[in-house]
């Protein structure tokens, strides 16, 4: 379980980027954060991976309290962050290191089927088109089987039908393992996909503004009437977060791809 | 790129052999023209190509050189001096470079002072490297190594400091220890500019080499210069040049052979120039 207590984070320049953050979020639980930018949203996973130490409150896993990277946390970064140098299989495996090398070899195998990318693992990551790259990212990150994943806007970079591709994919393999996962994005439709939970930032300080239980069963059918009629109440709740009034407009102008993602 | 070639092999054939052959042709016509010319004329009587040998001349003392084992003796002996010069210069570039560059602290104490050292024309050191050193190999092999210093500390210094955030954050993740850090993530990725600095330091230690050499020596290609200048023989001179531009190209090839296997990751434009 991951514990999430009253967290706030003040950079050093003196900008508050977190106030008072509290999550808990359960074993096997998908949670996503979505926000306007600079309400936060990146900042809370850095603090919840270790790469930077929150100013108050803490972040416990399990009961430990987190200060610095855990092995039992893993993260797929918005880049897929790949080392140059390495080959395909050899990056997959890179945290796979104090581990005798039969079994490095058989787990980066067995990730990289299970990603279709086999015949892939000899090859350099300069390569792969970018959906492959962070397909390779993702199995890096799940190699070393964290309790927990962190997405960090994992598929805005990539073209709109190789992130949902990647979308079905990251569930695909969420169901192997079931690790907690705690997704930030600014893709509404994403959101609703991925999320059990999604909780709704405010920016300046940033904070939780509202928290939605997404309870549609899945695979979530993204044309459904029930998917539209949640993705107009984490559009309200933007709204709300970002100080606009509620939205009136009809299913039509929510559904519109271009006013779903325009901020 | 090799996927490329491999999938259409009838267009891309041809053209690609066309460049195999035409591109360093075309870097050779300019020298053989003009030495072909000269050649002339001298034959022609056109000049007495006393101050400025015709190739044939200069051929035949290379030649002479070689056989009696002169040459290979003096190269040798300049070899050795940069050899010796240019591991100690990296040695101490690359340490200091490593440390200025991981280090805050270290390079707020110890750069300032380098960069200083940096202004000073490393050949204005030889008086005084004489005076501390004598006249001998010492003074000619540290002056050699003080050349080859300064462009590999910058460049492993630059590289180190200029490492992706984003990848050492990756080491971070995953737990890496400083030296896990230094191994796996800022090693491989300052090779690239290490390799870079390392040609530069060569270029420096031959040029310093020969400054050195003028600078009372019995032996070594630089000698060989004054000698011919102080006994009028320009043949001789230029063989000396010859040598050094062989043995100047043939250690940087070695250089970029011994690490081309390395950096076949990289993802650049100039990949691009070195598969053709």
């Amino acid at each position: 379980m991951l514990d999430i207590y009253h967290v706030g984070k003040t950079y050093p320049n003196g900008v508050r980027a977190l106030d008072g953050v509290s999550l808990t979020v359960n074993l096997g639980e998908i949670v996503v954060v979505v926000g306007g930018s600079g309400c936060g949203k990146s900042t809370l996973l850095r603090l919840v991976c270790g790469l930077d130490a929150p100013t108050d409150g803490s972040i416990r896993l399990d009961g430990t309290l987190i200060r610095a990277p855990h092995e039992k946390i893993g993260i797929v970064f918005q880049e897929p962050r790949l080392l140059p140098w390495l080959s395909v299989a050899r990056n997959v495996g890179f945290g796979l290191e104090d581990r005798p090398r039969p079994e490095r070899a058989s787990r980066v195998a067995a990730q990289l089927a299970r990603v279709g990318l086999t015949d892939k693992a000899q090859v350099w990551p300069r390569e792969l088109s970018g959906g492959q790259a962070q397909r390779v990212a993702l199995s890096r990150a799940l190699v070393t089987r964290p309790e927990v994943l962190l997405l960090d806007e994992p598929f805005s970079a990539l073209d709109a039908f190789t992130r949902v591709d990647l979308q079905d994919h990251l569930l695909d393999l969420w169901a192997d393992q079931r690790p907690t996962l705690l997704v930030v994005t600014h893709d509404v439709d994403e959101a609703i996909v991925l999320g059990d939970r999604i909780l709704v930032m405010r920016a300046r300080p940033g904070r939780v503004a509202e928290e939605i239980v997404i309870d549609l069963p899945r695979p979530r059918d993204r044309q459904s009437a029930a998917f539209d009629f949640a993705k107009r109440r984490v559009l309200n709740a933007l709204d709300h977060s970002l100080n606009r009034g509620a939205r009136t407009g009809e299913a039509e102008t929510v559904l519109d791809e271009g006013a779903a993602r325009w901020w | 790129m090799t996927a490329s070639v491999d999938d259409s092999p009838v267009q891309v054939a041809p053209r690609h052999r066309l460049g195999r052959w035409t591109r360093p042709a075309l870097g050779l016509l300019l020298p053989l023209a003009l030495a072909v010319l000269w050649e002339l004329a001298v034959r022609l009587g056109l000049s007495n190509g006393r101050l400025v040998p015709p190739p044939s001349v200069i051929f035949t003392t290379f030649s002479d050189l070689w056989q009696t084992g002169e040459l290979q003796a003096h190269a040798l002996t300049t070899l050795w001096r940069v050899a010796a010069g240019f591991a100690g210069g990296v040695a101490a570039g690359t340490v200091l470079g490593a440390l200025a560059g991981y280090s805050g602290l270290l390079h707020r104490l110890v750069d300032p002072t380098l960069q200083a050292l940096r202004s000073i024309p490393s050949i204005a050191w030889v008086p005084l490297f004489i005076l501390w050193f004598g006249i001998f190999e010492a003074s000619k092999i540290i002056l050699i190594a003080v050349g080859v210093f300064f462009p590999v500390y910058l460049g492993v210094m630059g590289a180190v400091i200029s490492v992706d955030r984003k990848i050492v954050e990756v080491g971070r993740v995953f737990r890496l220890s400083a030296f896990g850090m230094i191994r796996r993530i800022l090693l491989p990725a300052v090779l690239p500019a290490y390799v870079i600095a390392l040609r530069a330091g060569l270029g420096l230690g031959w040029m310093f080499v020969v400054a050195a050499e003028f600078l009372g020596a019995s032996q070594g290609l630089g000698f060989l210069l004054v000698d011919g200048q102080q006994l009028g023989k320009p043949a001789q001179i230029v063989a000396a040049i010859v040598a050094f531009a062989i043995l100047g190209k043939l250690t940087d090839w070695l250089i970029v052979a011994a690490t081309t296997p390395l950096l076949r990751w990289q993802d650049v434009y100039g990949a691009e120039h070195q598969d053709s």
